[in-house]
C-alpha cells in the first residue's frame, strides 16, 4: 500500500522532526504544488482568475487568523481591519513611489503596528471581552478611513492600484497576479507550519491550554500573546495588500466590513483551528460551497425538477450554508481538517486498525 | 549545616478576610527534601503559590539565593531557577507526551517569529540540541515507551511523571512539587518517590514537597513543616515533628476533654 506507516523508523532527530516525516505526505505535497505550478496552463482563465486566485489569498488571510486564534487562542473579530490596514497602506506606498515588493512589507508593518497597538489595549482582557474588543478596532478602523479623506479618497471613493511589478515581474497579467499570490501563500504555508514545530509555537499553544502552566515554566503570557498579535497582524496586513493588489485591483471600505470579519473567523472555525490544512479547506468552503449552491439550486429550478420563487432560489443557498456550518460544529467541532486527518489516518495503518506503536 | 536555599520570611496573605498565612518564616536547605504538611485548608498550597509568583505574599518577603523573589512574575522567578508541578495534573492537552516536556526548555530557548521563519538555518540547530537534553530527562523518568502519545491518553501515573520531567528539564535548581502521588496507587507512589529521590540526587536539587501520604513523608523528608489554619505548628526532622502532640491535635483532633 502506498500510503502506510509501517516501515518508517527515523534515526536521527532532524529527520524525525522534518515538516513530513512520512514519504506519502511528502509525494502529495510534491504532487499539489506541482498542480498548482501548473494551474495557469490547466484551469481557464475565468476559474484560475475568479475561484483559484482569491481562495489562494483568503487561506493566507485564513491562515494568518488562525495562528492568532488557533494556536494563541485569542479570538479576533477585527481581522478584515487589519487587512485593510494593510491594503490601503501597501496603495498608499506604491503611489508614493515606493517599490511593490518594499509596500507589500510596508503595508504588513502598517498592520503589525496599528493591530499590536490595539492588542495591547485589548490583551488585557480574556474571551468574549477580547471579542468586543477587537470589534471595536474593526469599527475603529472602518469609521478613520471612511471618513479621512487621505486615506480613503473621500466618502464613496474607490482607491484603485497603481500598475506595478513584483521582482521585474509586472503585475498586468493574470498568470503574474496568480504566481505572486501562489508566492505568498506557499510561504504562509511554511512560515505556519515552521511556527509549530518551534518554541514560539508550543509557547503559543501552552498560553491557550493552562496560562498559569505555562507561566510557571517560564513563559511570559502577556509578551508572547503580544508577538501573536503582532506575527498574525503582519502576516494579515500583507495578505489584504496581496488581495487589494492580486485580485480587486481597486479598494472601498466595504471590501475591509465587519461581515468580511466575520467570514474570516467563519474560514477558520470551519476549516479547523491552528491548522494550515483546515485553512485550505475552510476558506475554500466558505468561498466556493455559496457559489456552488447557487448555481445548483439554479440549474435544478433551470431544468424544472424543483419549482421555487425567485425570492427563494435567492435565498435557499444561505440557508443550507448556514445548515452546513452549523452541523459541521456539532458533529466535527474541530472541522474539515480533523474530518480530513481522520480519513488519513485510517488509511495510514490500513488494513488494521491502530499503529501499533 | 549547609545554607537555606529558599528563605521565607514572616510571610502573610489575606484573601478577603481569610487570612490564609500567618507569619510563616521557615528556610529549605541546600539539597534537601523539605516536607511540607497540614491539614486541608492549611495555607500548603497558599505558601508554594506565594514562592512561585502567583500569590505575592502582602507582609513579608521570600528570598532564594539570597535574592528577593517575593514580588516577581511567575514567569521571571521559574528562570530564577524555581521550577514546580501542580496538585492537578497541569499538562498543555493536545500535544505529545515529547512536546510537553520540551515545553520546559523553553527558558533557554528563543521563542521567536522569525526563528520560525528561517527554520533550517535558525530554529533547526535549537530544536536537536534541547531534543537531546529532553531524552536524557526522558531516559531518567523511563517515559521512552509513552514518548509520541497524546497527554490526555497516558494514565494519571504517568501523566505526573511527564509534569515532573517537564519540570526538570528546565534545569532547576529548586523543585516544588504539590501533591506528587495525589490518587496514586501504591505500585506508581513508589515508582514516584524513587523518581524524585533520582532526581534529586543526579541533578543536585533542593525540593520542596507538599504530601498527605505521611508514609511517604517520613521516609524521604529530611525535613518537615506542619501548618495548621495559616500557622506553623511544628518544624523539624521528619519523625519528630509528626509526633509532636500540636500536630497530632491537628490532624487526629484534641480530646474533648483534657485529663
Amino acid at each position: 500500500m502506498f500510503y502506510r506507516l509501517s516501515g518508517i523508523r527515523h534515526t536521527s532527530y532532524p529527520a524525525a522532526r522534518q515538516l513530513w516525516p512520512i514519504a506519502a505526505d511528502r509525494w502529495q505535497v510534491g504532487l499539489v504544488t506541482a498542480l498548482a505550478l501548473a494551474a495557469p496552463v490547466l484551469v481557464s482563465d475565468l476559474y484560475l482568475g475568479s475561484y483559484v486566485l482569491p481562495w489562494l489569498i483568503w487561506t493566507a488571510a485564513a491562515l494568518s487568523l488562525s495562528l492568532l486564534m488557533g494556536l494563541g487562542g485569542q479570538l479576533h473579530f477585527g481581522f478584515a481591519a487589519v487587512m485593510a490596514i494593510g491594503a490601503y497602506s501597501s496603495i498608499h506606498l506604491t503611489r508614493a513611489g515606493v517599490p511593490f515588493e518594499f509596500a507589500l512589507l510596508g503595508g504588513g508593518v502598517a498592520a503589525a503596528v496599528i493591530g499590536t497597538a490595539f492588542g495591547a489595549a485589548a490583551l488585557r482582557v480574556k474571551g468574549l471581552y477580547l471579542v468586543m474588543a477587537t470589534l471595536a478596532m474593526q469599527y475603529l478602523v472602518d469609521w478613520v478611513i471612511t471618513n479621512v479623506p487621505a486615506i480613503s479618497g473621500g466618502a464613496q471613493a474607490t482607491l484603485r492600484t497603481p500598475e506595478v511589478s513584483f521582482l521585474l515581474l509586472p503585475l498586468e497579467s493574470l498568470d503574474a497576479r496568480y504566481y505572486v499570490a501562489l508566492l505568498w501563500t506557499v510561504l504562509m504555508t511554511l512560515f505556519f507550519l515552521n511556527v509549530k514545530r518551534t518554541s514560539f509555537g508550543r509557547a503559543l499553544a501552552a498560553i491557550r491550554d493552562k496560562d498559569f502552566a505555562a507561566a510557571v515554566i517560564g513563559v511570559d503570557p502577556f509578551r508572547t500573546k503580544l508577538m501573536a498579535f503582532m506575527t498574525a497582524s503582519f502576516a494579515g496586513g500583507v495578505s489584504g495588500a496581496i488581495l487589494a493588489f492580486c485580485y480587486y485591483g481597486a479598494v472601498t471600505p466595504e471590501q475591509f466590513g465587519f461581515n468580511v470579519s466575520i467570514q474570516l473567523v467563519a474560514m477558520v472555525l470551519v476549516g479547523g483551528l491552528g491548522s494550515v490544512i483546515g485553512g485550505y479547506f475552510g476558506a475554500g468552503f466558505v468561498l466556493l460551497v455559496p457559489i456552488v449552491l447557487t448555481n445548483l439550486i439554479a440549474g435544478l429550478a433551470g431544468a424544472g425538477w424543483i419549482s421555487v420563487s425567485q425570492n427563494l432560489a435567492a435565498h435557499l443557498p444561505l440557508i443550507f450554508y448556514g445548515g452546513m456550518i452549523i452541523g459541521f460544529l456539532l458533529f466535527e467541532p474541530l472541522g474539515l481538517a480533523k474530518i480530513y486527518d481522520n480519513i488519513r489516518k485510517y488509511f495510514l495503518v490500513w488494513p488494521f486498525r491502530h499503529s501499533g506503536s | 549545616m549547609s545554607e537555606a536555599v529558599l528563605r521565607c520570611e514572616n510571610v502573610s496573605r489575606f484573601f478577603g478576610g481569610i487570612h490564609a498565612l500567618k507569619g510563616i518564616s521557615a528556610e529549605v536547605r541546600q539539597g534537601e527534601i523539605f516536607g511540607l504538611v497540614g491539614p486541608n485548608g492549611s495555607g500548603k498550597t497558599t505558601l508554594v503559590n506565594c514562592v512561585t509568583g502567583f500569590y505575592p505574599p502582602q507582609k513579608g518577603r521570600i528570598l532564594f539565593e539570597g535574592r528577593q523573589i517575593s514580588g516577581q512574575r511567575p514567569h521571571r522567578i521559574a528562570s530564577n531557577g524555581i521550577a514546580r508541578t501542580f496538585q492537578n495534573v497541569a499538562l498543555f492537552k493536545g500535544m505529545t507526551v515529547l512536546e510537553n516536556i520540551l515545553m520546559g526548555r523553553h527558558i533557554f530557548m528563543n521563542p521567536n517569529p522569525l526563528a520560525a521563519l528561517f527554520y533550517p538555518v535558525w530554529a533547526a540547530k535549537e530544536e536537536v540540541a534541547h531534543r537531546r537534553k529532553v531524552e536524557q530527562i526522558i531516559d531518567l523518568l523511563q517515559l521512552e515507551s509513552v514518548r509520541d502519545e497524546h497527554v490526555e491518553v497516558i494514565p494519571l501515573g504517568l501523566q505526573k511523571r511527564v509534569e515532573l520531567a517537564r519540570a526538570l528539564c528546565a534545569e532547576p535548581r529548586m523543585l516544588i512539587l504539590d501533591e506528587p502521588m495525589a490518587g496514586m496507587n501504591q505500585e506508581e507512589k513508589e515508582y514516584m518517590v524513587r523518581f524524585i529521590l533520582d532526581a534529586q540526587e543526579e541533578l543536585g536539587l533542593s525540593v520542596l514537597i507538599i504530601e498527605h501520604h505521611l508514609d511517604v513523608v517520613t521516609s524521604i523528608c529530611d525535613r518537615v513543616l506542619v501548618l495548621n489554619d495559616g500557622n506553623k505548628i511544628a518544624e523539624g526532622p521528619a519523625r519528630e515533628a509528626m509526633s509532636d502532640p500540636e500536630v497530632v491535635k491537628a490532624y487526629i483532633g484534641g480530646q474533648a476533654h483534657a485529663a
